[in-house]
């Protein structure tokens, strides 16, 4: 193989690739398919950069199936909001005696003696949209040196023009020292009936249906059980996160995850799935049928058999057997599908060596003495990589289709985010019924969008080392 | 012709034990389950007495080579055992599941073999022409598109946005039959036919385009015969030499098609019995995947072997009738 990279027939071979870039050039649709390839690629190596999110460990950026965020364009859905995250800050109402520094982190101190004492904390934040779906609000406080004396906190919301107010979490009694992070999400059956709401009910339609001034009130009260009483309360990372109706470029599924991430990401699998069991059946088919072909006989017989035989297959239940027996990991998907996919090509790979074998300048080969495998790998196989490039670039869509099917019947691999995979999600786990076309449409035009640019570049390439198509056209 | 048919049976139940073979090999030898567990749903808390005793039912102790000639016996008799899920044996099931299959199959090949033929002939006539340039768009458009992502597009808008925008549910998205299902014949196809349309339609907008870009190449190919040029040198008409010599000459080799896409129209006659919900083969194939029901995985697709087999036969079988130059048993 050292000789390919002589001088000389690196001259050649660049000659080649020049006249067969000379010819490309005129294909229109070959051209077309090549800068799609070209996008698609730059898009799967730069999907860091493209989006913000990681597709797997990303926060809940919205609410679950939120819309795009340009769908407000429209007037019906002018006024979905955004996801609205407010950091609270706390101005003191009641018993400032007790407070030493407020803003985003409070600290109390009480050195009460026998007498009960209030603390009430307020922080107000206004909000103008359409009542979110879900939200959620979360606070940490910290209970330090306490002694004698019992604590309660509650936190409550005030919607503006009311008098009532909603009580969102509320303390046992404490009487040790002790830290917590408290979480009220609108989604938690728990605080939905401590708001005094039925479960079907959604909270956040309710609570946040005016626009204005919400405030949050922090009520800490302590109650001394000697005359020695003292105790420190510590409130920080308060936040309410009104969760956006909208969301990014795609919208969001049900787990609340960014759709653009994951389509973005998909396109590293189909793109390496579907190159790289193209390449394996290539392989497969090039040194099935250059051995087949030029061999000829019993292994010919033997070879051409087995052809027939995995033709008769159904390869898709096939696989799924496989890939459900032996794992759902995507090197296995590449494998298997690269392994069930050379038929094709070892027939007409066959049927070109059998033609180049007749030729005078492997009949002169083999008089001054050329071993069989000298001569396929030097004589036969580089006459055979035309046609066997272009039928593996042909092979690329049906493998990227595969992996898809796969993945949509649930047998992907779970740890990679595939295009099938966001629509076996879409149709299992309610997409249709709720009509999120920003979860479904998206997956399903960059699969076609990837097959066809494949689809396209074969067939030129397939016009230009396949004669008799040209002369056709 | 005898001898012909003599060779192609004998080759067919040839392929026919390979797979039988290939599924011991897969499911029985290399793979990474006991081989108890694809005779019977085993627990982990089994204690081992009755390990043994299944093991000893079901004949695992004995030789491989023992186990693989009963296995392949088995397979060949149908006898694919008994379902972990519905404790039934495989291929009576099989049998309750296959006129869904078979029907959905069946209307959809014919559908699309209807309406892809003539296109492809009006394309292949008017060569050139915007027909034939939509033809082959149509043609490399299916080679790119995934059929279920056009089911689930075809579900979304003529199922989910219809019942939204209209208030009319035009297609139903589940099942082969309303539940319950009409008392009344007349009205019981009437059901069926309306809920195995949406699948049907999608399978055949899915596959006519490629149906139509091989009966046009083929026909291509056909009209650039010498016969062809002898035909319209006697002063033919068009059409006749269209219908009467070139496209008589393409039923060889369409046949050939035919019988070779079976697998992968079963392929996507199991992706769509999963969206539609349809009770058939496949469905039942991805249920029992799911549910690990090995006999059952066994069984249909040593079935769906048999049945592509068998069609590539009767396709064999066909091309001869049709091509002279095969009837004396020579291949081409």
């Amino acid at each position: 193989m050292a000789s390919i990279f002589s001088k000389d027939k690196r001259i050649i071979y660049i000659r080649r690739i020049q006249e067969f870039w000379f010819e490309y050039r005129s294909k229109r649709i070959g051209m077309a398919g090549l800068a799609l390839i070209i996008i698609y690629v730059l898009v799967a190596v730069f999907a860091p950069f493209l989006t913000p999110y990681n597709p797997v460990t990303q926060p809940r950026l919205a609410q679950a199936t939120a819309m795009p965020e340009w769908v407000t364009v429209f007037p019906q859905y002018s006024d979905y909001g955004k996801t609205q995250r407010e950091n609270l800050n706390w101005n003191v109402k009641k018993g400032s005696e007790f407070v030493e520094g407020w803003g985003t982190s409070v600290e109390i101190r009480y050195e009460g003696g026998n007498r009960l004492a209030q603390v009430e904390l307020s922080s107000q934040f206004s909000y103008n949209q359409m009542a979110p779906n879900e939200f959620f609000a979360k606070f940490r406080y910290e209970i330090e040196n306490i002694r004698d004396a019992e604590c309660s906190i509650a936190l409550s919301l005030i919607p503006p023009e009311a008098n009532s107010s909603y009580i969102f979490w509320k303390s046992e009694t404490l009487n040790a020292d002790k830290s917590q992070d408290v979480t009220t999400d609108s989604k938690d059956p728990v605080f939905i009936k401590r708001l005094g709401f039925a479960l079907q009910e959604n909270v956040g339609n309710i609570i946040f249906s005016q626009k204005g001034d919400y405030t949050f009130i922090v009520l800490i009260q302590f109650r001394p059980l000697s005359n020695d009483a003292m105790a420190e309360v510590i409130i920080e990372n308060s936040q309410i996160v009104l969760l956006g109706r909208v969301h990014g470029i795609l919208g969001t599924d049900y787990l609340a995850k960014d759709i653009w991430s994951h389509l973005v990401w998909g396109s590293r699998i189909s793109l390496s799935v579907g190159l790289l069991a193209a390449l394996v059946g290539t392989v497969i088919g090039i040194f099935v049928g250059v051995v087949s072909g030029y061999l000829g006989g019993l292994v010919d017989e033997v070879l051409m058999r087995t052809v027939d035989i995995l033709l008769c297959l159904p390869l898709l239940p096939l696989l799924l057997a496989l890939v459900h027996l032996y794992g759902r990991n995507v090197y296995y998907i590449v494998l298997f599908i690269g392994i069930f996919g050379w038929q094709g090509l070892a027939r007409v790979i066959r049927s070109q060596t059998l033609s180049i074998r007749e030729t005078p300048y492997i009949e002169s080969a083999r008089a001054s003495g050329g071993s069989g495998f000298y001569i396929m790998q030097k004589h036969i196989v580089p006459n055979i990589i035309p046609v066997a490039f272009a039928s593996m670039v042909l092979a690329v869509p049906s493998a990227i289709l595969f992996e898809a099917s796969l993945s949509f019947l649930g047998f992907g691999d779970p740890r990679v985010v595939t295009w099938g995979m966001m629509l076996q999600h879409a149709f299992g786990f309610g997409g249709f019924s709720q009509l999120a076309w920003w979860w479904i449409v998206p997956p399903g035009l960059a699969i076609i969008g990837l097959c066809l640019a494949f689809v396209f570049v074969g067939h030129a390439f397939d016009e230009i080392v396949n004669p008799r198509l040209r002369r056709r056209r | 012709m005898r001898e012909y048919l003599l060779k192609r049976i004998i080759i067919s139940i040839f392929i026919l034990w390979v797979v039988a073979s290939l599924n011991f090999v897969i499911f029985q030898v290399v793979s990474p389950l006991s081989p108890e567990d694809t005779y019977a749903p085993v627990s982990l808390d089994v204690p081992p007495e009755t390990l043994e005793l299944l093991r000893e039912l079901y004949g695992l102790n004995e030789p491989l080579h023992i186990r693989y000639i009963k296995y392949v016996r088995n397979m060949f008799t149908f006898d694919f055992g008994i379902s972990f899920v519905s404790r039934k044996s495989v291929i009576s099931e099989m049998s309750q599941r296959l006129p869904a299959t078979v029907l959905l199959l069946g209307s959809s090949m014919v559908a699309t073999i209807l309406i892809g033929t003539p296109i492809g002939i009006l394309a292949a006539s008017r060569r050139g022409s915007k027909t034939d340039i939509a033809t082959i768009g149509a043609g490399l458009f299916t080679w790119g598109v995934p059929v279920f992502y056009i089911q689930l597009l075809f579900m979304l808008f003529f199922s989910y946005y219809c019942l939204k925008i209209f208030g009319v549910q035009l297609f139903p998205v589940r099942g082969l039959y309303s539940i319950p299902p009409p008392g009344n014949p007349l009205a019981f196809m009437a059901d069926v036919s309306w809920h195995i349309a949406l699948p049907l339609i999608t399978l055949v907008v899915g596959g006519f385009g490629s149906w139509a870009l091989y009966t046009r190449n083929i026909l291509l190919d056909a009209l650039t015969q010498d016969y062809i040029v002898t035909a319209r040198a006697k002063g033919l008409t068009e059409r006749t030499v269209l219908y009467r010599h070139a496209f008589r000459s393409t039923l060889p080799p369409i046949v050939t098609i035919i019988a070779l896409s079976i697998p992968g129209i079963i392929t996507g006659a199991m992706i769509t019995e999963w969206i539609f919900t349809l009770p058939g083969i496949g469905r039942w194939y991805l249920d029992a995947l799911t549910q690990s029901d090995y006999p059952v995985l066994q069984g249909v697709l040593f079935m769906f072997a048999i049945l592509t087999i068998f069609c590539n036969l009767i396709a064999d079988l066909l091309y001869g009738i049709l091509d002279p130059r095969i009837r004396v048993g020579v291949r081409r």
